[in-house]
This record gives structure tokens, C-alpha cells and sequence, in this order.
């Protein structure tokens, strides 16, 4: 059974269509990248995976439960990462964390240990006690994914993550990412193309809305009339020309 | 249910680490203070004149004067209560409304919580705010009942101040409610407390309307209106039907807050 499964997803606004027939799955263990230029509807579809919007047309299943019909069990097994970072940033970054955690339903020794875990994970333990609002964009957005990843969900959807941080702060961001594969499924939305070439074995390519491309990034190229080595960019400029 | 706790706790912590609550505090405070000397002078002047002529000497309509608590304390809870009509507005503003703009919202949206958690957690650290803000007025019948003195007994009727208070906190958790429902109404603290602010105090404004008004349309509008629901439990007179009628529009407010943080997803 695929983790993430989207059958024919529409998402209207009044007439501007979003999202249009999107149809794709995600297997267990998968990092999926998705592709897209800015406004084809990628944020849009990883609110409408976390529950966060309804769609106006199909369905939408994670981990075999549908996120219309049992919201609850879908958002216990997502981690999520919107665009901008969900910072309450009078907080401390301890405070935050904490207050994501019990949110979760983590308590007790389980959630102190589970700070622990994500802190260490993703380099922050050294601002625990600092206030957000005078952390550098970089560490904002690593205390955002920590957020994401706490409980350890069997899912992220990660909208834009390495956003903010400096080179050196990507790489790392990667490896961890490209770890996470096989205990978790990864959703990747990211407009610096070698990222995806890096970490993602499969690319989802959506442009106005509709699907250009899925596939293998090793089957991409080739595919879509490409000499073998042709770049991801190259494929995705051709796919995305209007 | 322990969500809802948790989301109350982090509204507390957010609340008191910022300066807007102390700033509410103060304004409390002071404008309590003020109400309060100036309620003072009133009743000494009126003691004043009583001992020279005598109490069956004057118009009863000076009667109230006659102790501390019908002569300061009430009058003092009156005041306190447009007070906090001004006041709660700028507590209960940011509660949805901030998250929205912060983006915030998406998380608690995302998040394994139900909507009916968010509301009760919300309303509950609003309840926490304005309840520490009305604290602060409890100094001053501490302060009557320590430095006063009656010829009959102790200083004060506590049963009568505490149960004025009680209206007060009620009328708290009223004003926090209808805040929170126009809070989940926008992006904007500013419109937010405006909107909030104006229709409390229309509601407090039926009262007047009511006065002039004929019947049938007297006895509803005396109904509705806030501050002659209030009277009664200021002055120390349990009032059933004014719980009910309080706890019902808590209740219908907190109602539609949840279906506009439903509705959200839809817009």
C-alpha cells in the first residue's frame, strides 16, 4: 500500500483552478521532489496533504486514511513545514518545541527526550533558551523543521525547507534528509533544482496546476527527449515553458 | 482535552512575556484608582453632612452612603465594569487573529488537534488573562476593609463584594468570548478590538435605549441589555437568570468561533 496516495485532486478558487487532476502515490521509505515554478499550485497541494484546505475534487489518502473523512489519523502521521515557518516568536525555542510537542500528545519524560532528540538532530541546542525572534533566518527555519520532525512521523511534507539557509547549512540539511529515507516518507518542494538530483530517487513536476512530469530522475531525461545527460533544469525549463 | 490545556498554557506564557498585558494592567489599575478616590471623597463628603444634620434629616436617596460597601464598593464595580468593556477588547484581539497573520494558524490547523480543542484552549488562556486583570481590583475593598471601620461590625459585607465580583469575572468571560468570536473573524488585531469594542459597548448601550423605549419593547430590550442583567449581581443579589443568560452567550459565542475556525479552511 502506497503511504501517500492523490487521486484526481482538484483545487478551485471561485474560477482560478490551482491545482488541476493531479493523480500520483508515494511509497514508504520514498523522497519524493517536487518541482514546480513559483504559483503552479505546490503549496497548495501540501496543504491540501496536511488537512490543512479541502479539495474541491478527489481524494487524498495517507497511510490508507483519507484526509477528508478522518483528519485526525492523517495529521498524527504528518510532519509539516509550510512555506514560511509557523514561528510563535515571543517564544523561546524550548518553549516552542515543547508546545509543538504536547500538541502531538507528547507528555512527561517521552517529550523532554524527544527535544532532546530533534534539538541534537537539527543543531539547535545551543538556542534552546533564546528567544526566536533573535535567532538568524537560518536557525528559524532549522528550529521549523524541528518542529516538523518531533514525534517522528512517518511522514514530511516540507515545503521549501533549505529556504533561508546558507550553503554549508543545505548540505547538511540533505544529509539529513536523504537519512530519513526509508523510515520516513519525504515530500520535498524546492526550486533549486540540484537539491532534488541529490536527494529525491523520484520527481514530481507540476506546472499551472496540472502534472508535467513523474517520474524516476534517472528515467526523466530520457523520457521527455533529452539527451542522456541533460541537466533536471534543462528538463524541467523545457516542461515549464509556456 | 490536554491540547486545549496546552494551548491555554501557551497563550498564558505568550500573554505575559509581552508588554501588552502590562500594559492592561495598568490601565486597571490606574483607572480603578481613580474611580476609587474619587468615590472616596463622595462618600466622606456625604458622611460629613450626615453627622452634622442627622441621617433622617436627608433625602434617601443618600442612603447608599450610609456604608462602605453600598457606598464605595458598588459604585466601584460599576465603573470597573465599563472598564473592562474598554479593556478586553485589546486581550482577546490577538487570540486568532495574530496566529493568522503569523502563520501560525496552519500549524494549530495541522496539528493533530481538534477545533473544538483550539477554541476551549484559546478561551481558556483569554479567561486566565482577564481574570489576572481583575484581580487587581480586589486591592481595593482589601484596602476598605483594613483601614475602615463601621460602627456596627467589620467594615464591609463580603458576601456582598465578592458576589459583586462575580459579576464582574462574569461579565470578563462574556466580553472574552465575543472578542474571541471577532478575533477568528480577521487577520487584523486592529479591527479586531474595534469591532469588539463596538459592540460591547452597543450592547451595554441598550440599557439607555430600553429606558426610553415603550413596551413591549422595554421588557426585551431590559432583557438583553448587559448592565441591567449585571444590576442585580453587583449590588449582591444572586441572580439565576442572569447566569443562565451570561453562560448562553459564552456559549453561542464559543459556538461560532468554532464554525469560523472551521468555515477557515473553506474560504
Amino acid at each position: 500500500m502506497p503511504m501517500i496516495e492523490v487521486q484526481h485532486l482538484t483545487k478551485r478558487y471561485r474560477e482560478r483552478v490551482a491545482v488541476d487532476d493531479l493523480t500520483f502515490q508515494v511509497e514508504a521509505g520514498e523522497i519524493l521532489g517536487f518541482l514546480g515554478p513559483n504559483g503552479a499550485g505546490k503549496s497548495t497541494t501540501m496543504k491540501i496533504l496536511t488537512g490543512f484546505l479541502p479539495p474541491s475534487e478527489g481524494v487524498v489518502r495517507v497511510g490508507g486514511y483519507d484526509v477528508e473523512a478522518q483528519p485526525l489519523e492523517v495529521k498524527r502521521r504528518i510532519g509539516y513545514l509550510p512555506e514560511l515557518p509557523p514561528l510563535y516568536v515571543e517564544m523561546t525555542v524550548r518553549g516552542y518545541l515543547r508546545f509543538v510537542a504536547s500538541l502531538k500528545g507528547l507528555s512527561g519524560s517521552a517529550l523532554k527526550a524527544e527535544l532532546e532528540r530533534v534539538a541534537t538532530l537539527m543543531g539547535v541546542t545551543h538556542v534552546m533558551d533564546r528567544v526566536i525572534q533573535n535567532l538568524s533566518k537560518g536557525y528559524k527555519q532549522r528550529v521549523g523543521i524541528a518542529q516538523a520532525l518531533l514525534g517522528s512521523p512517518p511522514v514530511l511534507i516540507l515545503d521549501e525547507p533549505t529556504e533561508g539557509l546558507d550553503p554549508a547549512q543545505r548540505a547538511e540539511l540533505r544529509a539529513l534528509i536523504k537519512g530519513l529515507a526509508g523510515q520516513h516518507t519525504v515530500i520535498l518542494s524546492t526550486h533549486i533544482l540540484p537539491e532534488v538530483t541529490m536527494t529525491c530517487q523520484k520527481v514530481l513536476i507540476i506546472h499551472q496546476g496540472k502534472m508535467a512530469a513523474y517520474d524516476d530522475i534517472s528515467q526523466l531525461a530520457r523520457l521527455h527527449g533529452q539527451a542522456e545527460n541533460a541537466s533536471l533544469e534543462e528538463v524541467f525549463i523545457k516542461l515549464t515553458a509556456a | 482535552m490536554r491540547t486545549a490545556l496546552a494551548i491555554a498554557r501557551k497563550e498564558l506564557s505568550v500573554a505575559f512575556t509581552t508588554p501588552w498585558a502590562y500594559a492592561v494592567f495598568t490601565a486597571m489599575a490606574a483607572l480603578t484608582a481613580f474611580y476609587f478616590t474619587d468615590l472616596l471623597r463622595a462618600f466622606n463628603d456625604v458622611q460629613g453632612v450626615a453627622r452634622r444634620v442627622g441621617w433622617a434629616q436627608m433625602s434617601p436617596d443618600f442612603n447608599m452612603y450610609r456604608n462602605l460597601t453600598d457606598g464605595v464598593v458598588v459604585e466601584l464595580w460599576g465603573s470597573v465594569l465599563v472598564i473592562t468593556l474598554v479593556v478586553t477588547p485589546f486581550l482577546s484581539m490577538r487570540l486568532f487573529a495574530e496566529e493568522k497573520r503569523n502563520r501560525t494558524f496552519e500549524l494549530l490547523m495541522t496539528a493533530p488537534v481538534r477545533p473544538i480543542e483550539i477554541v476551549l484552549g484559546k478561551y481558556l488562556g483569554g479567561l486566565g488573562v482577564i481574570s489576572a486583570t481583575l484581580a487587581l481590583t480586589l486591592v481595593f475593598p482589601l484596602l476598605l476593609s483594613v483601614l475602615g471601620h463601621s460602627e456596627s461590625g467589620p467594615a464591609l459585607e463580603w458576601s456582598t463584594v465578592l458576589l459583586g465580583y462575580g459579576a464582574l469575572l462574569l461579565w470578563g468571560a462574556t466580553c472574552m468570548a465575543v472578542g474571541l468570536f471577532i478575533s477568528a473573524l480577521t487577520e487584523s488585531q486592529m479591527l479586531a478590538a474595534f469591532l469588539t469594542f463596538c459592540v460591547l459597548l452597543a450592547w451595554m448601550l441598550l440599557g439607555q435605549v430600553a429606558r426610553r423605549a415603550e413596551e413591549p419593547l422595554r421588557s426585551a430590550l431590559s432583557y438583553v441589555a448587559c448592565d441591567l442583567q449585571l444590576q442585580g449581581m453587583i449590588k449582591g443579589v444572586l441572580d439565576a437568570q442572569s447566569l443562565v443568560f451570561f453562560a448562553s452567550v459564552i456559549g453561542f459565542s464559543l459556538f461560532l468561533t468554532h464554525r469560523a475556525v472551521d468555515a477557515q479552511r473553506w474560504a
